[in-house]
């Protein structure tokens, strides 16, 4: 690691699924458009466009500088504590039918999460789920009762990752 | 089929449900506790694929090919150095927690074989636990971390086990290991699962109940309503005016009223049941709160109650009122404070069935297993019931009443089966009694030199449903409300009014946490006009040996108020030098009943066949620790060994009835009686004779606390044979505004085990960090509480300050080697403590709980 990192260590968290394809094909006016200036600002090689075109971030070499999150058009990376590691990957603003037609794993607005979350950390805010770091206690039962698998385990054991 | 692995075994199921139930239910994997099933406590956190998760969220079809590890399955070394180090930080109380807890340090120390202490606390910070404060579970880490890098387990710092010595707990390997048995984690033969029906409506006439379609369900045991009860249908641990279950035509208290009972096969089966029972309702007006309950035309809570009026105390001595008018300062202030969730992390169950004598046993997770006992056989019509405590994971006073124990008791009565009854995390939220909201007025006079001429004073409280121990805790609030001050003119009038809001009743502090916060904040505020510090107004008026305290009672030597002041006061100076915010407050506390009331211990000595002394007192241990201090007395009064005793669980049919775990009290009150009992077995001990010449015999040992009634016609009643003192102090970090440090110096008489005694004090504290500046219970306008254990604003454990916990042994007390009960205290100074350290931070006062505009506080 190039750079010591301070703890509670804090990344770079890209709010888009991904699944949709991101550059030609999506209609999705909220997502990632794959055109990679996150990862032509970051010194440290964290970041990266996956098979879809679609940003994602290495935690183990992001240092949360927030290079990315600026260099971002659609203002969709956001900085986290890693310990969070329960994340929302979608901020989709439109209502449940238009989320739901333009990405297969669009948040929706439905509100299952907020219904589930025992420490009252979802809240759905412009139509999709946000997660306060602060209250969440990081037990992902939003993440599993998701219907949309908007919600995603970074670490990869409730969800893909 | 999905196929993953538990503990190195492969697994297959082919049905879908929540990881922790397939542990618990078809492996009984029991280390994997079932604290809220929300994702929220951490009680059940396993590790998969080398992360922990809590084992409540994932369910069994996502898990193909994952490999699940949980205590059982940790390898002996591990086992080793976690109940090791656990037992020698004095990490382990009620233990609930423990093995989730285990799972977090082991899935750290993988990864990070030597981390910080902050890097610890985000490794617990998902786990709440309500007994520790954390600091002791920090530092178990901490010290496995070095013993793991070592290779080596030290000897134990402490193993003589006499009064006064750092000895490991006595149930640290069961619970760190998770094979203690609490209530739920026992799977019985033919063993069915119970459940009641609540009301629909928090005030309402209950006009019908058809329970037809629930009973022809496949699988259902029994389906019980009013009419089935054998005895009494109204119980309670002093009034009886607790339902077991409502009968037709009669009025529902509140959400939680029970209307009906089903057994089956399986919960499924319950649920299903429960929807099937069709109970019809004449919808009430409800009583939300105080005001509408002391209103003139307020509807009735009880049909059977003149009025809402549930209990009214007058304490009076000397001329308040004259004594105000007559001093040169005096404040006037309202105070408010909330209602509060004790939190425990293990949720009520009994397990009930019919023994080999033909007798209700109970199984219980409770405070007293002689109330259990009584209020079930009260119910049944019959003494034909035992009662036994598994282990309790936490108390705080919320496990004195019944909540599932005589649900559980009637069941196995009319199925004759094993049922278990246990409470979701939602039910009890809502079910068991709380600390009680109270509302206050208070006026207080001074002279110019800060000296308290007299303090006036009006309280309200809310105790809701049924009466529980409003009384008793009302009764408490007023008899403190003086606080540990010398001062002769006081007065002081409460009541307690029935609402349709969950029941009120005991709560660590019991009262005096509330009276102590509007006393000591009045101190605080006379103190800033008087032209004196907090800390040298209160030594100014504190209660020495020998002097006469507000209620009459004349204090004996062990009183060490003011040692607990000097105890801060180099810290508080430099603090205050450095311009640091600091706040200060004090307390009393009484260890044992008191007031008239016969309080007794009983302690029974037997030696048994395998030749070794059995403990036998029907006194619950909840996590305080009541067994190591029992057994520690015992090696300290005989010539006995540790490996010579066995501490057993209270019970019913064995071990005499010494009283509920309440007021502080078992540590001086059954510690006396084991005492007692401990001299005779040294007389029959003379001419060298050993445990195998004495067994089968018994040693009986009593100790009746003796007090005055309140108001007895004598010049200095004595209300209580000892108080515990204590002072508090909040150093704030001015620049974030967060609590930097809070230090908590207790007067403890005799500290039986100083460790169990500093974790007591660490859990207390930070349990009243979460009632002076956090902790919710809302109740909405139905009259329904919160259902969401994780948003109560419990403290997490990387939110915690420094807690430095001084413990000062004064001797002077000559029953139970000097020690008073520490249980309550902990948690009484700590608000208003904290409260005036904010005041001077910002200038703002505050008069109500949790206080606002901290970073604790979102809202704020």
């Amino acid at each position: 690691m190039a750079v010591k990192k301070k703890f509670p260590y804090r990344a770079a968290v890209v709010a888009c699924n991904g699944v949709c394809a991101a550059s030609a094909v999506s209609k999705c006016r909220y997502g990632c458009v794959g055109c990679g200036n996150c990862a032509a600002v970051c010194k440290f090689g964290a970041i990266t466009l996956n098979e879809n075109g679609v940003a994602v971030v290495d935690e183990e070499k992001c240092i949360a500088c927030g290079m990315c999150a600026r260099a971002c058009p659609q203002e969709i990376i956001h900085l986290h504590e890693c310990a969070n590691y329960i994340v929302v990957k979608c901020v989709n603003e439109d209502k449940g039918k238009e989320a739901r037609e333009v990405c297969p794993v669009s948040c929706i607005g439905c509100g299952i999460c907020e219904k589930t979350c025992t420490a009252e950390a979802v809240r759905v805010v412009d139509n999709h789920a946000v997660i306060d770091e602060t209250l969440c206690l990081s037990c992902g039962m939003c993440a599993v009762k998701c219907p949309r698998h908007a919600i995603a385990d970074l670490r990869g054991v409730l969800t893909e990752g | 089929m999905y196929t993953f692995v538990v503990n190195g075994k492969t697994v297959k199921t082919d049905k879908k449900q929540s990881l922790l139930r397939f542990l618990r239910d078809e492996l009984h994997m029991t280390s994997v506790k079932d604290g809220c099933s929300q994702g929220a406590c951490g009680a059940c956190t396993v590790i998969i694929d080398g992360v922990t998760c809590k084992a409540c969220v994932p369910t069994t079809d996502r898990l193909e090919g994952k490999h699940v590890l949980t205590v059982e399955g940790l390898s002996e070394w591990e086992s080793q150095v976690f109940t090791y180090a656990y037992g020698e930080a004095g990490a382990v109380q009620c233990g609930f927690c423990i093995p989730g807890m285990v799972m977090c340090t082991k899935a750290l120390l993988d990864v990070n074989p030597d981390p910080t202490e902050d890097e610890i606390k985000y490794a617990l910070r998902n786990n709440y636990c309500r007994c520790t404060g954390y600091v002791k579970i920090i530092a178990a880490v901490k010290l496995s971390a070095k013993i793991l890098r070592e290779g080596r387990t030290p000897e134990k710092s402490a193993d003589d086990w006499k009064v006064g010595s750092r000895v490991h707990r006595l149930d640290v390997e069961e619970k760190v290991l998770g094979y203690g048995k609490y209530p739920d984690d026992f799977y019985k033969e033919n063993m069915c699962y119970g459940s009641a029906l609540r009301s629909k409506y928090p005030r309402a006439r209950v006009l019908s109940i058809d329970t037809s379609k629930a009973k022809a369900l496949p699988g259902v045991a029994a389906v019980l309503t009013a009419e089935d009860i054998p005895g009494e249908n109204k119980i309670g641990h002093l009034k009886h005016d607790q339902y077991t279950l409502i009968p037709v035509g009669g009025l529902t208290h509140y959400l939680g009223d029970a209307v009906a009972l089903v057994a089956a096969e399986d919960m499924e089966t319950v649920e299903k049941a429960k929807k099937l029972i069709k109970v019809e309702y004449e919808v009430l007006p409800m009583v939300h709160n105080i005001k509408e309950a002391a209103a003139a035309d307020a509807p009735k809570v009880f049909d059977e109650e003149e009025s809402n009026v549930q209990a009214y105390k007058h304490v009076s001595r000397g001329n308040a009122a004259e004594a105000i008018r007559n001093a040169k300062h005096v404040i006037t202030q309202h105070f408010e404070t909330p209602w509060t969730e004790h939190a425990f992390l293990e949720p009520e169950c009994a397990v009930a069935y019919i023994d080999e004598d033909g007798d209700v046993m109970v199984i219980s997770t409770d405070q007293d297993a002689y109330c259990t006992y009584r209020e079930c056989s009260l119910m049944l019509g019959t003494d034909k019931v035992k009662a036994e405590n598994a282990l309790v994971g936490g108390g705080f006073g919320g496990k004195e009443d019944m909540t599932v124990q005589h649900h559980a008791a009637l069941l196995a009565h009319h199925t004759r089966r094993p049922v278990k009854v246990r409470l979701t995390r939602a039910e009890s939220l809502l079910i068991h009694p709380k600390r009680h909201h109270f509302v206050m007025n208070f006026t207080m006079g001074c002279d110019e030199n800060g000296k308290i001429l007299g303090v006036k004073a009006k309280v309200a409280s809310d105790t809701g449903a049924f009466a529980s121990l409003g009384g008793p805790v009302l009764e408490r609030a007023c008899t403190h409300a003086a606080g540990p001050y010398a001062y002769e003119n006081f007065e002081i009038e409460g009541t307690a009014y029935y609402t349709n809001n969950p029941p009120a009743g005991a709560f660590r502090g019991f009262g005096v946490t509330q009276t102590c916060f509007a006393t000591e904040t009045l101190l605080n505020m006379m103190a800033d006009e008087i032209g004196i510090t907090p800390w040298e107004i209160r030594y100014r008026n504190a209660i020495r040996p020998g002097g006469v305290l507000p209620n009459g009672q004349i204090v004996d030597e062990s009183t060490g108020l003011v040692e607990t002041l000097e105890a801060v006061k180099e810290q508080y100076d430099s603090a205050r030098a450095a311009g640091k915010p600091i706040g200060l407050a004090c307390a009393m506390k009484n260890a044992g009943v008191g007031v008239g009331i016969p309080d007794t211990g009983r302690v029974k000595l037997i030696i048994e066949e395998d030749h070794k002394l059995h403990i036998y007192a029907g006194a619950s241990c909840i996590g305080q620790g009541l067994g190591t201090v029992l057994v520690q007395m015992v090696v300290s009064s005989t010539d006995l060994k540790r490996g010579d005793i066995v501490y057993e669980r209270s019970n019913t049919w064995i071990a005499p009835d010494s009283g509920t775990t309440s007021g502080s009290r078992q540590t001086l009150i059954t510690g006396e009686a084991c005492m007692r009992a401990c001299r005779k077995l040294m007389e029959a001990k003379t001419d060298g004779k050993t445990l195998a010449d004495l067994e089968g015999q018994e040693f009986y040992g009593e100790y009746l606390a003796k007090t005055d009634p309140l108001g007895a016609d004598v010049p200095n009643p004595v209300s209580h044979v000892a108080y515990g003192y204590a002072t508090q102090m909040c150093i704030l970090d001015a620049k974030t505004g967060k609590i930097e440090k809070m230090v908590a110096a207790h007067d403890v008489g005799k500290a039986v085990n100083p460790l169990s005694c500093e974790g007591q004090i660490e859990g207390g504290v930070v349990m009243s960090m979460g009632f002076a500046l956090r902790e919710k219970y809302p109740i909405d306008e139905n009259c329904k509480p919160i259902e969401k254990f994780g948003a109560l604003g419990l403290f997490r454990a990387h939110e915690i300050p420094e807690i430095e916990a001084i413990v000062i042994d004064k001797p002077g007390l000559d029953v139970a080697y000097g020690a008073i009960g520490i249980g309550e205290i902990t948690s009484i100074p700590t608000a208003p403590a904290i409260t005036d350290a904010y005041y001077r931070l910002d200038g703002e006062r505050r008069y109500s709980l949790p206080i606002s505009g901290t970073p604790y506080n979102k809202e704020g």
